[in-house]
């Protein structure tokens, strides 16, 4: 019988010899290939579908925990160079630095758990062992898998983000600047170093990621902040503080830096900058095993959108303001928000309780007063909206007073004037007439009555001007008497005459202002008077020469003694009505 | 002041602040966005002088910001209880029950964000309400469910959108009266802030008698030297001087009295100059006399069969007091009075007043307002005519045509005599 023993034996130890190295030999080459394919851009075990990733399903899992502390145990050991751990080196590390564990088996689940999400490797342990339990016992050595350690490490940054909080870099900024001048003056030389050159790019979009990152982080947490403070005034007028010059620094940094960024990076770009991207790809792909040309392309399309946006966060388009000013104005904006936090603050302090208290105690006041008179009194008292209210007085007594002696302090109401008004009031009544509209009233008798009248009126003035019109020399003294129009049309005349005159001795020739008689005057300079007799009065003055012609009417030939005889032959004669 | 000495632009300067302060004066809270905005504007520009002015005379706090204007008019006279709340539309006085739905409204809108609904106000007012078992005690229920409840609270919502605590964005209240709708309300918060004007919070005061709670809620410290004694004596006059009509020495206690007898000419002077009202000064008070108008709410003489009205029944009274002084006038005296003046004027009057028993809701207003401008006085036989309104005389009235073109108002600057 242990003949059989031995030969059972010796076969399950062959095999699993043969196995154990098998599955080395397969794991090596799936590990080379994985590699391999990794480094040139195409993993075939992880899927590139939206499907769940398995690698982080230990997140999310009820026992999240001990899987998280396992995980983290092995990072820990990697980063001590100790690549493969067993089961009870897992379980000694746990309950040194997190938990103790009740149940040793619960590791080995764990770890096998982990393997069939693809987190660990295992490998067969060929170890010696002490006892025989431990011999038949299957025995691992347990291994981060690529995806285990890159699920990791994701989950770690993942961490550190959310705890860290946000900055405004003015350092990055200044670092900014003078990585970009040290690339100005690479881009100058005519044949620049490649690994300085690679450096150069690196470092400046480390750097610039840090930034833009960092400022995000700090602008998100902004808002969250103030309502957080808010609560507590001593603390939130400090942290109000600290905040405005905060603030205030980064955005006049950004402002200078971002101008000199902006002119460098336009000297930078004059000068050639896709020969510094090119060398910067080509020095990323010389460690590659086996680089193709599509990896060339695609290296340098990755600096080349890295340039860009580098470019655009710094030089805004016309309509695409620039990434700074984008964080400049948020920055900006965080102000008002803050200033807004301190009025609700300041109005809460305006009273020492709460102001929700006291108008619910003064709704209680209300109630309880005894009649509305008191409840207006009240109102009055707590709130002191009512207007103003005063007796009025109007101009007129106003006026009164002004003109009147003034009225003595010691004078009673009752005796002193008082005021007189005189109430306006509408009398009641019917403004609207009722019934049909009146018919139109006719006029034309009236209207006959102003023609005729109108017709008179020109045909005396007509008569007048006809006979003043005569066209000959005559004396004023010896022009007669005149009827009223005749005597009104002649004082006309003798106005428009003399108003043309300059010199008393002038000979004056005008045309009467309806342009239908033309006067001429002279004076006779023999110091007589003249006195122009109407009926309704007499005129005097020094005697003159006068002609009256009609402008339109032929000449007649005769001139001369007929025109006196032609006036006086007139006097007498009833004028016309 | 000899205003004849000033340049036209200090001239124009003293007329845009006496403008001013007349504003304040009628409408103490001011928004810069309301209807009321080119006055609130006017006040910001002058405010240094203002706040100055105010702080010195009458002792009043002026708040002036980019939002509101806010004339903390703390009053002087806390028996004076004819300055109700009214309803902006229908000019009704606010009741009791209304004045704690007010209250209770504000209360929500303090906890409320930048917009609110009027059913959400609601709800919060029946929380507050049902919260506090005090009020329940003094009988006052509120659950806002029958017309008349939510009527209560649609009137203190209407004063809140006068004094432009709350800005209309969408609905009516008509609608909601009759539940079929809600209105939505954009919250002033600076508003908001400024309407409660009291210097102690009414939580810390623990008197229950009323009286004493009102003099808690103004009472004002100031320091308890001679000339902090002088100041509050001053102050509580000029406040009387503008705010009320009539100042009566008999009111008045000896200190007061004592004070304005030797400082009357100064303070009558600084308030004319600085307000624009022309005083009165005569052996039984001091008047500050309103000619344009516009700093008081009611105003004699007025227009109207009201104003008819209470003109004549002014003037009887001050025949009254100038026949037997000192002696009440009964109630009913005075409605067979009205009743025959309404048959004498019956052609000019409304056609209401000469129905059957017209006279006597017309005469209790008609007293009310007399009351309210401290023209008569109210005791248990009657009213007793005060000395002031024997300076209303009626003319005969002038109805409409008869009399020519009104004389154009135009503002005088007086000398203050």
């Amino acid at each position: 019988m242990a003949q059989y023993h031995g030969f059972i034996r010796l076969f399950i130890v062959s095999t699993r010899f043969y196995r154990l190295r098998a599955s080395r030999a397969r794991a090596h080459e799936r590990r080379s290939t994985r590699i391999g394919a990794c480094r040139l851009g195409r993993c075939p075990n992880v899927s590139t579908s939206a499907s769940r990733l398995k690698t982080f399903a230990y997140v999310n899992v009820e026992s999240a925990a001990l899987y998280r502390d396992v995980m983290r145990t092995f990072m820990e050991a990697k980063e001590r160079f100790s690549l493969h751990l067993r089961p009870h080196e897992v379980q000694a590390a746990l309950s040194v630095s997190h938990r103790v564990i009740d149940d040793p088996p619960s590791i080995e689940t764990a770890l096998q758990q982990l393997c069939e999400w693809g987190n660990l490797e295992r490998h067969p342990d060929t170890a010696d062992v002490a006892t025989v339990e431990e011999f038949y016992r299957p025995r691992f050595l347990y291994q981060l898998t690529p995806e285990g350690e890159a699920a990791e490490k994701a989950i770690a940054f993942y961490s550190d983000e959310i705890l860290r909080s946000g900055e405004l870099q003015t350092a990055a900024l200044t670092d900014i600047v003078a990585l970009l001048q040290e690339l100005e003056g690479l881009g100058a030389e005519t044949s620049p170093d490649e690994g300085r050159t690679h450096r150069t790019l690196s470092s400046l979009r480390s750097r610039f990621e840090e930034l833009t990152s960092r400022a995000q982080a700090f602008i998100g947490s902004l808002q969250r902040s103030i309502d957080l403070h808010g609560a507590k005034v001593v603390e939130f007028l400090t942290y109000k503080e600290t905040l405005i010059n905060y603030l205030e620094r980064f955005i006049g940094e950004l402002r200078l830096a971002t101008a000199e960024i902006a002119t460098t990076l336009e000297r930078i770009e004059a000068g050639g900058v896709e020969r510094l991207l090119g060398m910067a790809a080509q020095r990323d792909l010389a460690d590659a095993v086996a680089a193709t040309d599509d990896d060339r392309t695609a290296a340098a399309a990755r600096w080349r959108a890295r340039w860009s946006g580098l470019r655009s966060w710094f030089i805004g388009r016309v309509d695409a303001p620039s990434q700074a000013e984008v964080l400049r104005s948020r920055a900006r904006s965080a102000i008002p928000s803050l200033l807004s936090a301190i009025i609700s603050i300041n109005d809460r302090r305006v009273t020492r309780s709460d102001r929700v208290t006291d108008l619910r105690v003064l709704a209680r006041w209300f109630a309880e007063a005894d009649s509305d008179h008191d409840a207006h009194r009240l109102w009055r008292a707590a709130f002191a909206l009512a207007p103003a209210r005063h007796l009025r007085i109007d101009d007129a007594t106003l006026d009164e007073r002004e003109s009147a002696p003034p009225v003595l302090p010691q004078t009673s109401w009752l005796d002193s004037p008082p005021l007189r008004i005189a109430p306006r009031l509408r009398r009641l009544g019917w403004h609207v007439h009722r019934g049909r509209p009146p018919n139109v009233i006719d006029r034309s008798s009236e209207k006959a009555m102003l023609r005729a009248d109108a017709e008179a009126e020109a045909a005396q003035l007509a008569t007048a001007q006809q006979r003043l019109a005569t066209g000959g020399l005559t004396r004023l003294s010896e022009l007669g008497v005149l009827n009223p129009v005749e005597f009104d049309v002649f004082l006309d005349l003798l106005g428009e005459t003399l108003a043309m005159r300059v010199d008393r001795d002038d000979t004056v020739c005008t045309i009467s202002s309806d342009g239908s008689l033309r006067i001429t005057l002279r004076p006779t300079r023999d110091g007589s008077t003249a006195v122009i007799r109407s009926t309704i009065g007499r005129l005097s003055g020094p005697d003159h020469f006068i002609t009256i012609e009609d402008v339109f009417a032929v000449p007649s030939p005769a001139v001369g003694d007929r025109t006196v005889g032609t006036l006086s032959s007139s006097y007498g004669r009833e004028p016309v009505v | 002041m000899n205003t004849k000495h000033l340049t036209p632009t200090e001239l124009a300067v003293t007329a845009e602040r006496q403008r001013a302060l007349r504003t304040l004066l009628r409408y103490p809270l001011l928004s810069a966005s309301g209807s009321r905005s080119a006055e609130a504007g006017l006040v910001r520009r002058h405010a240094v002088w203002l706040r100055d002015w105010l702080a010195r005379n009458p002792g009043w706090s002026l708040q002036v910001d980019s939002e509101v204007a806010r004339l903390r008019k703390t009053p002087a006279d806390l028996l004076d209880g004819t300055r109700p709340a009214r309803d902006p539309l229908n000019n009704t006085d606010f009741t009791r029950r209304r004045y704690v739905i007010f209250c209770l409204a504000l209360a929500a809108l303090e906890r409320s964000d930048r917009q609110t609904t009027l059913g959400k106000m609601a709800n919060e007012v029946v929380g507050f309400a049902a919260a506090d078992p005090a009020l329940a005690r003094t009988g006052i229920v509120f659950d806002l469910a029958s017309h008349d409840q939510r009527r209560d609270l649609v009137h203190a919502t209407r004063l809140l959108l006068e004094l432009c605590v709350l800005v209309r964005v969408h609905g009516d209240e008509q609608q909601y009266l009759n539940s079929q709708g809600d209105v939505l309300y954009n919250v002033n918060r600076p508003a908001l802030a400024a309407v409660l004007n009291i210097k102690r919070g009414p939580s810390t005061v623990v008197d229950t008698e009323f009286d004493a709670r009102l003099s808690a809620l103004v009472a004002e410290a100031l320091p308890d030297t001679d000339d902090g004694r002088n100041r509050r004596l001053r102050s509580q006059l000029t406040r009387m001087l503008l705010d009320d009509p009539v100042v009566y020495y008999d009111a008045l206690d000896p200190e007061s009295l004592a004070y304005l007898n030797s400082q009357r000419a100064q303070l009558v002077r600084q308030i004319a100059e600085a307000s624009g009202l022309i005083p009165e000064v005569r052996r039984e008070g001091i008047a500050m006399v309103d000619d344009a108008g516009d700093v008081t709410d009611i105003g004699l003489p007025e227009e109207g069969t009201e104003g008819h009205l209470t003109l004549l029944l002014a003037e009887f009274l001050a025949n009254h007091a100038r026949r037997e002084p000192g002696t009440p006038v009964a109630e009913s005296t005075l409605y067979r009075h009205t009743a025959r003046l309404a048959a004498e004027h019956r052609s000019h009057w409304r056609k209401s007043m000469t129905e059957p028993n017209a006279e006597v809701p017309a005469t209790s207003e008609t007293i009310d307002r007399l009351i309210a401008l401290k023209l008569v006085r109210r005791v248990p036989s009657g009213v007793i005519p005060l000395p002031a309104v024997a300076r209303y005389a009626v003319a005969a009235p002038d109805t409409d045509g008869a009399a020519g073109s009104r004389r154009p108002r135009r503002r005088r600057r007086r000398e203050a005599r």
